[in-house]
C-alpha cells in the first residue's frame, strides 16, 4: 500500500487554493480550446505551454494536465451538438451523439459522454496509480514486431465494418497510407513522393488534414442544407443527469471493455483515436441489435468516449515512466517536463515523488472538477448557436486557420487545410467514409516504419510476428477480426445445423 | 421532462429553393472523383516505381508500400468508376442543386480569398476583413455589429497568441508598421 | 530532485525581477531583435537538439541577455529537412535562428535536400557532442566481448539509431569495417526511442549521444562501453552509483578505433545584416558563460566550445570536408 500513502501526500500537496484555482482555469481554458474545432488539445497545450514556464512544475504540470482533461471533455460537446468532432478522437463519439442530440436527447448524450470520460479516465489513472512500476516493465516489452501487430489490429478492426460501399472503404484507406507516406522515409533516409516541392518535404501533417476534412467541410456542408448549424440546446438538469447514471450499470460489459481497450491502446502508443474506434467497433459488434448503432443509441456514445479517455490518461504514463509519449499531446506534455528540469524517465518515480503523485493526485481531482464544470456549463458553450451562423461560420474559418498554421508555422498548411475541407465536401457527398482515411493518416507511417524494423531485426522473415506469446497473440487477434464476418457466418451456419434457435455471442 | 432540450434552429430567410435545378448529378461527380484518385494513383505508383518497388534483404525498399497501396488504390477506384459507369438506376441523384452550389460558393469562395489574403496582409487583417465582410454581405448584419464582432474577435486572438503567448502568426505591412 | 527544484525556484524568482533588471541593462550592439526570436530546432521534441534549445531558452531569459521573448519551434519533419528549408527561405529574417547538428553536412548529400549552409549565416559553434557505444545492462561487459558476440551471433545483431544514413547509420558502418562484425541497424525516429528499445533487449547497441541515455543509464539498465572520442570525457563526478564521465574508456583504449565528435553550432538565415549577425555572436558568447550552459554541459557531457567569425568557417569547411568523406565511404551519398 505504499502507492496509497503517495497518493494522499500527493492530495496534500495540491490542497491550497493556489492549485484549485490554476486547476478550474485549466479546465475551462481545456474546454475552450476543445470545443473550438481545429484548436484541439495538442494545439491548445502546446500553444499554453509558455504560460507555465513561470511556474513552479508542480503547479504548471497541474495547469496543463488539467487543459488536457478539459480538451478531452469540450470535444464532446461540439460533437454531439454540431456533429463537428473538435478532436480527432471525438469523431467516434458523432456516429451515436448526434443522432440522440436531433432525437432532441442532446442532455442524456452529453450527459453520457461526459460520464463516461469520466469513468474512462479514473480506470487508467487507478491503473496509473497501481501499477505503474509493472507497467513499465511491460512498456518495456514492445519492440517493431509487437508495435506493428498492434497497428495491424487497429487497422484490421476497421476494415468490413462500415455500412458504406466495401471499395470506397478501401479507397478512403489507401489514401490516406499514402499520403501519410510523403515526405522522407524514416527507415530508409529517402525521400518520397514529394516531387521536388519543399512543402511537401516534411509530409502532410494530420491534424492539418483532420481540421480541414472536419472544420471546413462542415460548414460548407453546414450552408449547402436549410440553415446552418442545426443544433441542439442542451440544458442538463439534475434528472437526466440521474436518469444516465441510474442506467449506466446495464453498460457494465461496454464501459469495462472500453476502459480495457482505452489504458492498452495508451500505453501502447496507439493513441486515443484508435482507441475510440475500436471501442466503438467492438461494442456494436459484440451488441445484440449492431442495427440501431449509428442511429441515436447511448452505448454509441458510452464506448468511444471512455476508450478514447481511458486511453489518452494511460497515455501519459509511458511518457512519465519511458519518455516515449503516447499521443500528440503527451509529446508537449514532454516537452514542458524538460522545461521545467525534470528528464521523464524511470528515474522520475524515484528522484521526483512530490511531482509525480501531484501529478497523479491532480489526475483524480482534475477529473471530479472537470465533471462538476462541464456538467454545469454545458448552455454557456452551448449557447453559441444563438450566435448567427453568419458571425459564427467566419470565426470558425478563421479559427481553423490559426490552428492549421500553428502546427507547423507554414503558410502552405493553410492551403491545404482548403484542399482538405473540399476533398471532405466531395467525400462526404458520395458516401466516402472519412474515419478510415484518419486512421490511416495517424497511423499509416508508423505502422510501417514497425513493419520494415521489424524485416530488418528478424534478416526478412514474415515469422518475427509470431515469434513470442505476446506478439504472436496480437497478430492472431488482428487476422481474426479481419475475418470475422466470415468467422460469424461459419459459426451461425454450424449453430444452427446443431440447433434451431441461433445462439448469440 | 420536456424543457430540457429545446431544438434551436435558426431561421434561415436564404435558405436554397427545394426546386432548384440540379447542376450536376452525383453520378457525374463519382466519375470525375474516380478518374481523378485513378490520376492519383497513376501518378503516385509511377513515381514510388521509380524510387524503388524490391523487396532486399532488409525488407521492402522505400517504394514498397506506397507502390502497392497506389495498386489498390487504383483498382479501388477503377472498379468505382466502372460500375457507377454501368448502373442503371439509382445514381441518377443530384449531387448539388444550383441554390446549393451558390451557398457553397458563398462561403468557399470568401474562405479561399481569406487564405489568399493571410499571405499578403497576414491573418489578423485577413481575419478582420473576413469576419466583417461575411457577417455583412452574407448575414446581412448591422455594419457596426459586423464591425465591431469581427474587431473584438480579432483583437482577442491578436491578444492571445502574439501578446500573450508568443505564437507566431502570419503578419503583413500593418503589424510591420506598428513594429510588431 | 532539490536541485532541479531550486533551479526553477530560481528561474521564476529572475522572472519576476526581469522588468526591473531590464532597466539596468545597457545596448551593447546597435541592433536588437524586438520581435520573439525563435530557436529553430531540426529535431523533436526531448531530443538533444530540443533540450539545448531549451536550455538557451532559459538562459536568456534568466540572466536577461535579450529584451525580446524566446521561443523554441520544433521543426523536426522530414529528419530534420524541414528545418533546413524552413531557415533557407526565410532569407533576411534575423528571428529565427538554428541550432544546427551534423545534419546541416550530411543530408544534402543522403537525401538530395536542395540546401548548403553557406547559403545560411554562420553565428557561433556553441559545442562538441559526444557519441558513446551503449549495450544492454545484460549483455557483453567490454568492447572485445561485444565484438566477439557479434561476430558470433547467428541471427542479425541489431544495432539501434535515430534516421536513416545519419551519424548514427555512419558509426555503426565504421565499426563494421573496423572489426569485421556484420550489424544489422534499425533506425529509430528519435535517440529516446532508441534507447528505450535497448533496454527493451530489442536491439543489443546502440551509440546514442550521452544526453539521450543518461536516464537509462543512472538507472542501471544499459552500459556504456566506449566513447567516439580521442580523449576520455573530462567530467569527473559520479552520474552513476558508480561510474562518472571520465570513467568511459575511449574506444580506441580498447581496441576500436573510431573517431566521431558532432559539431552543435548557431546559424542565422541568408542575407541578414552584419549588426544583426554580432548581436546574436555577442549573444550566444555570452550564452556559454552562464551557469545554465556550464551546469548543461556537464549533466548532457559534451564538449565546451565556442567558435566564431573565420574560426568558424575554417572548422565548417574542415567538418564538412570530413563530413562527406565519411558518408561517401559509408556508400550513403545518393546519385
Amino acid at each position: 500500500m505504499e502507492a496509497f500513502g503517495l497518493l494522499m501526500h500527493g492530495f496534500a500537496v495540491l490542497m491550497t487554493w493556489k492549485i484549485i484555482s490554476l486547476m478550474v482555469v485549466g479546465l475551462v481554458l481545456g474546454i475552450f480550446v476543445g470545443v473550438l474545432p481545429g484548436l484541439g488539445g495538442p494545439n491548445g497545450v502546446a500553444i499554453l505551454l509558455p504560460l507555465t514556464f513561470t511556474m513552479d512544475p508542480t503547479s504548471a504540470i497541474v495547469m496543463l494536465s488539467c487543459i488536457y482533461w478539459g480538451a478531452l471533455f469540450g470535444g464532446a460537446i461540439t460533437s454531439i451538438l454540431f456533429n463537428i468532432p473538435g478532436e480527432a478522437w471525438s469523431v467516434a463519439t458523432t456516429f451515436d451523439g448526434y443522432p440522440m442530440a436531433q432525437q432532441g436527447k442532446a442532455a442524456e448524450a452529453l450527459t453520457a459522454a461526459f460520464t463516461s470520460s469520466f469513468i474512462g479516465s479514473l480506470v487508467a489513472v487507478m491503473l496509473i496509480t497501481f501499477l505503474a512500476p509493472m507497467i513499465s516493465s511491460f512498456a518495456l516489452k514492445f519492440g517493431p514486431p509487437e508495435f506493428f501487430a498492434v497497428y495491424l489490429l487497429t487497422f484490421c478492426s476497421f476494415v468490413g465494418l462500415g455500412r458504406e460501399a466495401k471499395h470506397k472503404t478501401v479507397i478512403s484507406m489507401a489514401l490516406g497510407l499514402l499520403i501519410a507516406g510523403i515526405g522522407m522515409d524514416t527507415v530508409s533516409g529517402n525521400l518520397r513522393m514529394t516531387f521536388g516541392s519543399d512543402n511537401l518535404l516534411r509530409g502532410i501533417n494530420f491534424l492539418v488534414a483532420v481540421i480541414g476534412l472536419f472544420g471546413i467541410s462542415e460548414i460548407l456542408l453546414t450552408m449547402e442544407e436549410r440553415l446552418a448549424l442545426r443544433g441542439h440546446a442542451a440544458k442538463i438538469s439534475l434528472r437526466t443527469v440521474l436518469k444516465v447514471w441510474m442506467d449506466l450499470p446495464k453498460y457494465w460489459v461496454t464501459l469495462l471493455r472500453s476502459s480495457v481497450i482505452g489504458c492498452w491502446l495508451g500505453i501502447t502508443p496507439g493513441g486515443a483515436i484508435a482507441a475510440s474506434f475500436m471501442g466503438y467497433n467492438l461494442a456494436k459488434r459484440f451488441s445484440k441489435d449492431p442495427e440501431s448503432f449509428g442511429k441515436g443509441r447511448i452505448e454509441g456514445v458510452f464506448a468511444p468516449e471512455t476508450a478514447a479517455h481511458a486511453s489518452g490518461t494511460a497515455a501519459l504514463l509511458p511518457m512519465l515512466a519511458l519518455g516515449i509519449p503516447g499521443s500528440g499531446t503527451a509529446a508537449i506534455l514532454l516537452g514542458g517536463l524538460m522545461v521545467w528540469g525534470l528528464n521523464p524517465g524511470p528515474l522520475l518515480f524515484v528522484e521526483h515523488k512530490d511531482f509525480v503523485w501531484g501529478l497523479i493526485a491532480s489526475m483524480y481531482l482534475g477529473n471530479v472538477v472537470g465533471l462538476v464544470i462541464v456538467l454545469t456549463t454545458v448552455p454557456v458553450f452551448a449557447s453559441i448557436l444563438r450566435v448567427p451562423f453568419a458571425a459564427v461560420a467566419p470565426m470558425i474559418v478563421v479559427s481553423c486557420a490559426i490552428g492549421a498554421y500553428a502546427i507547423q508555422n507554414a503558410m502552405f498548411d493553410i492551403w491545404l487545410m482548403l484542399g482538405f475541407g473540399v476533398v471532405g465536401y466531395v467525400f462526404k457527398k458520395i458516401g466516402i467514409p472519412l474515419a478510415p482515411f484518419t486512421l490511416a493518416l495517424v497511423l499509416g507511417s508508423r505502422a510501417e516504419d514497425a513493419f520494415r524494423l521489424a524485416m530488418i531485426g528478424s534478416g526478412g522473415s514474415v515469422g518475427v510476428f509470431w515469434s513470442n506469446g505476446l506478439v504472436g497473440t496480437i497478430t492472431t487477434l488482428a487476422i481474426t477480426l479481419l475475418f470475422w464476418p466470415l468467422i460469424d457466418r461459419a459459426f451461425t451456419a454450424v449453430a444452427r445445423i446443431w440447433r434451431p434457435t441461433p445462439v448469440t455471442t | 421532462m420536456s424543457n430540457t432540450d429545446l431544438e434551436i434552429i435558426v431561421e434561415d430567410p436564404t435558405a436554397p429553393e427545394d426546386d432548384s435545378p440540379s447542376v450536376v448529378s452525383t453520378r457525374t461527380v463519382e466519375i470525375i472523383a474516380s478518374l481523378v484518385l485513378l490520376a492519383l494513383a497513376i501518378v503516385l505508383g509511377f513515381d514510388n516505381w521509380r524510387t524503388g518497388i524490391a523487396w532486399d534483404s532488409t525488407g521492402p525498399q522505400p517504394g514498397y508500400f506506397p507502390f502497392y497501396l497506389s495498386v489498390i488504390l487504383g483498382g479501388a477506384s477503377l472498379y468505382g468508376l466502372i460500375t457507377t459507369f454501368f448502373a442503371r438506376s439509382g445514381s441518377s441523384d443530384t449531387f448539388v442543386t444550383r441554390a446549393q452550389l451558390r451557398r457553397v460558393a458563398l462561403v468557399f469562395v470568401p474562405t479561399a480569398l481569406f487564405c489568399l489574403a493571410t499571405q499578403f496582409l497576414g491573418i489578423y487583417v485577413a481575419s478582420f476583413v473576413l469576419i466583417a465582410g461575411f457577417m455583412r454581405m452574407v448575414g446581412k448584419i448591422a455594419l457596426w455589429k459586423s464591425l465591431l464582432t469581427a474587431f473584438v474577435f480579432t483583437a482577442i486572438m491578436f491578444v492571445t497568441f502574439d501578446v500573450a503567448f508568443d505564437v507566431i502568426m502570419p503578419k503583413g505591412p500593418i503589424e510591420s508598421a506598428l513594429g510588431r | 530532485m532539490s536541485k532541479s527544484i531550486r533551479a526553477t525556484a530560481a528561474l521564476a524568482a529572475v522572472f519576476a525581477s526581469a522588468p526591473i533588471l531590464s532597466l539596468a541593462t545597457s545596448p551593447a550592439t546597435a541592433w536588437e531583435p524586438t520581435k520573439p526570436v525563435e530557436i529553430v530546432v531540426a529535431a523533436g521534441a526531448g531530443g538533444a537538439s530540443d533540450q539545448m534549445a531549451r536550455m538557451m531558452q532559459a538562459a536568456i531569459q534568466k540572466n536577461n541577455l535579450m529584451k525580446a521573448p524566446v521561443v523554441v519551434s520544433l521543426k523536426g519533419g522530414a529528419s530534420g529537412a524541414e528545418a533546413l528549408i524552413y531557415m533557407k527561405s526565410s532569407e533576411g529574417d534575423a528571428n529565427k535562428v538554428l541550432i544546427a547538428y551534423s545534419l546541416i553536412y550530411m543530408l544534402p548529400l543522403s537525401a538530395k535536400i536542395p540546401f548548403n549552409w553557406r547559403d545560411l549565416t554562420p553565428v557561433s559553434v556553441v559545442a562538441m557532442d559526444q557519441f558513446v557505444l551503449w549495450d544492454n545492462a545484460g549483455g557483453a561487459k567490454t568492447v572485445k566481448e561485444f565484438i566477439a558476440a557479434a561476430k558470433a551471433a547467428s541471427s542479425p545483431f541489431k544495432m539501434g539509431g535515430t534516421g536513416s544514413k545519419r551519424e548514427d547509420h555512419v558509426l555503426t558502418v565504421f565499426m563494421e569495417k573496423q572489426t569485421g562484425a556484420k550489424f544489422s541497424y534499425l533506425p529509430y525516429k528519435s535517440g529516446g526511442e532508441a534507447a528505450t528499445q535497448l533496454v527493451g533487449n530489442h536491439t543489443e547497441a546502440n551509440v546514442n549521444n550521452p544526453s539521450e541515455n543518461l536516464e537509462v543509464w543512472r538507472a542501471g539498465q544499459v552500459r556504456a562501453l566506449c566513447v567516439f572520442d580521442k580523449e576520455r570525457i573530462a567530467y569527473k563526478t559520479k552520474v552513476t552509483e558508480t561510474q562518472s564521465w571520465n570513467d568511459i574508456p575511449t574506444c580506441k583504449e580498447e581496441g576500436l578505433d573510431v573517431q566521431y565528435l558532432m559539431l552543435r553550432a548557431m546559424f542565422l538565415p541568408g542575407k541578414v545584416t552584419p549588426e544583426q549577425q554580432a548581436f546574436y555572436v555577442d549573444l550566444f558568447e555570452k550564452v556559454t558563460k552562464t551557469a545554465e550552459y556550464k551546469d548543461y554541459m556537464e549533466k548532457q557531457a559534451l564538449k565546451p566550445i565556442f567558435l566564431k567569425g573565420p574560426e568558424m568557417l575554417k572548422f565548417l569547411e574542415e567538418d564538412d570536408a570530413l563530413n562527406k568523406s565519411l558518408m561517401t565511404e559509408a556508400g550513403f551519398v545518393a546519385k
